[in-house]
């Protein structure tokens, strides 16, 4: 459905995305997430051809986005942030409008309008003006707006900010409803949001991407919290040595007692391993525990990661 | 181009749904109906003393320094909001991610332009057939023609520049003051530099008069069609038509 493949924008000096590069399948309900200012809605706009990379390729259901945007398109339903809409206009006259400029089919108009203002729950607004409508409505509105030409493909960037918890949970419906039919790709930096809807996860920081991967394999990643009264570069090596180890950190180190987070390939649980052999070294187990890292505690990490490492390198290299 | 009708039907409603067309119109219907009074005013008291009156077209548009005022605060009233508003509010983005050329867009916005200019202009023919009907004045009909096609020509030349200016900015005010100062430049300064020309005898004053807006529309009045300057209008009117969609485009460039 999506495909990228080292897509860069570039803004003056600003380097806003950076070779991204990643695909999305059909069905997929895919989070797109990062903190403010990481890309987002930079790639999100490139994809629906309002900005044009400045190198890389990007293409939807095989239509390139700079030689072929009009085909995109068609194929892509896009609901921007904050839902730029024309005041003046109502509810029905808008979506009629924007049906029009989207070539829907005169015969089909009137049923697609009914259909998006039923599955968005705007029925009895569709006389409403644009322009007092709460921005609940109007979130509601743009979402309308985007399904009308009945897309492959849905964008949405950040479309519960700014939601009451209400609105929040309806709109999270609505989009895993929506996830049957369309494919969708949605940006939003709230953890919780992606943890409710989305299937996987792309993360991006700084303009690269950190972590792309399905939702469950995310949540299952643990790390073993191993706490140990020994000689703290033995233990290490001991630690290290053990099947399936992928890497340690040393934690805390106070009087002698050493605390390490252990992380494990995930295949198999080596608790039992590792304490068997801090027990043949002869050193003394005080803890050992397993920590399942929560999406937010990924995102944190990886951010942080991102944004100290990358604007080195790019010093250096300049 | 078959998202044309839609887009302008657009342009031309969001026109009424504030008050400024509406306060344009009024200020217009009221302009022609002073210029009305005032050349019957003329007609009455002595037509033989005041050369110019024979020709009522004349001295009701093209020397009409009011009409003119108006025109240049008008027509920048008319087109700053055209791009610039999408750019202010988003909406743009929403414009130009569906399957909507750049093109239809800026010509979309061009055509509503130029029939708000058409609605501006109305009150002026309206009142003629009164002339020479229930006035029985018979002037000679055939400058309306020539008058009729060279202002359609010349508000196109007008819109084209408000829209390009309006594409310019995301400031509506800032629009509209580039596209004053350029119709000014043609208009006001185009008949001044040609009285300066004429007064310093240089050969310049031939140049500038053609410049000059004031003498196209005078020529059209008294009946001659240049199509020198209509060429001039509707060459200006493409080009900047032309500038208006590559800035569109290169916006996607960011």
């Amino acid at each position: 459905m999506i495909e990228v493949e080292q897509l860069s924008k570039r803004f003056g000096d600003v380097r806003a995305v950076r070779n991204l590069s990643f695909s999305v399948g059909r069905g997929e309900i895919v989070g797109f997430l990062g903190p403010n200012g990481a890309g987002k809605t930079t790639t999100m706009r490139m994809l629906t051809t309002y900005l044009t990379p400045t190198s890389g390729r990007a293409s939807i259901s095989g239509h390139d986005v700079l030689d072929d945007p009009l085909a995109v398109r068609k194929k892509v339903g896009y609901l921007p942030e904050n839902v730029p809409l024309y005041p003046e206009m109502r509810v029905r006259e808008y979506l009629s409008y924007r049906a029009k400029l989207k070539d829907v089919p005169r015969s089909k108009r009137r049923s697609a309008i009914d259909y998006v203002l039923t599955r968005c729950g705007l029925i009895d607004f569709d006389r409403r003006i644009l322009g007092q409508l709460s921005k609940g409505y109007r979130q509601r509105v743009g979402l309308a707006e985007s399904l009308v030409h009945d897309p492959d493909l849905l964008i949405l960037d950040e479309p519960t900010a700014g939601l009451d918890p209400i609105q929040v949970r309806e709109v999270r419906s609505l989009i895993r409803e929506l996830g049957e039919r369309h494919t969708i790709l949605l940006s939003t930096h709230i953890m919780s949001e992606v943890e409710a809807v989305c299937g996987r996860v792309i993360l991006i920081a700084a303009g690269r991407i950190v972590i792309d991967d399905r939702l469950d394999r995310i949540q299952t990643e643990s790390a073993i919290v191993i706490q140990v009264r020994g000689p703290e570069p033995a233990v290490r090596r001991a630690i290290e040595s053990a099947r399936g180890v992928r890497r340690v950190t040393l934690m805390s180190e106070e009087g002698g007692v050493a605390a390490f987070e252990v992380h494990t390939d995930g295949e198999r649980d080596i608790r039992e391993d590792l304490a068997a052999r801090i027990i043949q070294n002869g050193w003394a187990l005080r803890q050992i525990d397993v920590r399942r890292s929560s999406l937010e505690e990924r995102f944190v990490r990886a951010v942080s990661e991102a944004s100290v490492v990358p604007d080195n390198a790019e010093i250096e290299a300049a | 181009m078959k998202h044309i009708p839609t887009l302008v039907k657009r342009e031309l409603s969001a026109y009424f749904f504030g008050p400024m067309a509406f306060l344009i119109l009024l200020a217009f219907q009221a302009i022609a109906w002073m210029n009305f009074y005032d050349l019957l005013d003329r007609l009455v008291r002595n037509p033989s003393t005041l050369s110019g009156v024979l020709d009522p077209l004349n001295f009701y548009i093209s020397r009409s320094i009011t009409f003119w005022i108006a025109l240049m605060v008008a027509i920048p009233a008319l087109t700053m909001r055209l791009l610039a508003e999408e750019k202010r509010s988003g909406t743009i983005e929403t414009l130009l991610t569906v399957p909507v050329t750049e093109t239809e867009v800026v010509v979309s916005k061009w055509i509503a332009g130029v029939a708000m200019y058409f609605a501006l202009l109305l009150p002026f023919a309206v009142y003629l057939p009164f002339l020479y009907y229930q006035g029985n004045y018979h002037y000679d009909v055939g400058p309306l023609y020539s008058l009729t096609i060279g202002m359609t020509t010349l508000g196109m030349m007008f819109v084209a520049i408000g829209l390009f200016f309006s594409a310019l900015t995301k400031n509506q005010i800032v629009a509209a003051i580039w596209t004053f100062a350029t119709m000014f430049l043609l208009i006001f300064l185009a008949e001044a530099g040609y009285n300066f020309a004429v007064a310093k005898g240089s050969a310049w004053a031939d140049v500038m008069q053609f410049l000059s807006i004031f003498y196209q529309v005078y020529t059209f009045g008294l009946g001659q069609l240049d199509l020198r300057f209509l060429a001039v209008h509707l060459s200006i009117c493409a080009f900047m038509l032309f500038l208006t969609i590559k800035l569109v485009q290169w916006r996607r460039a960011g």
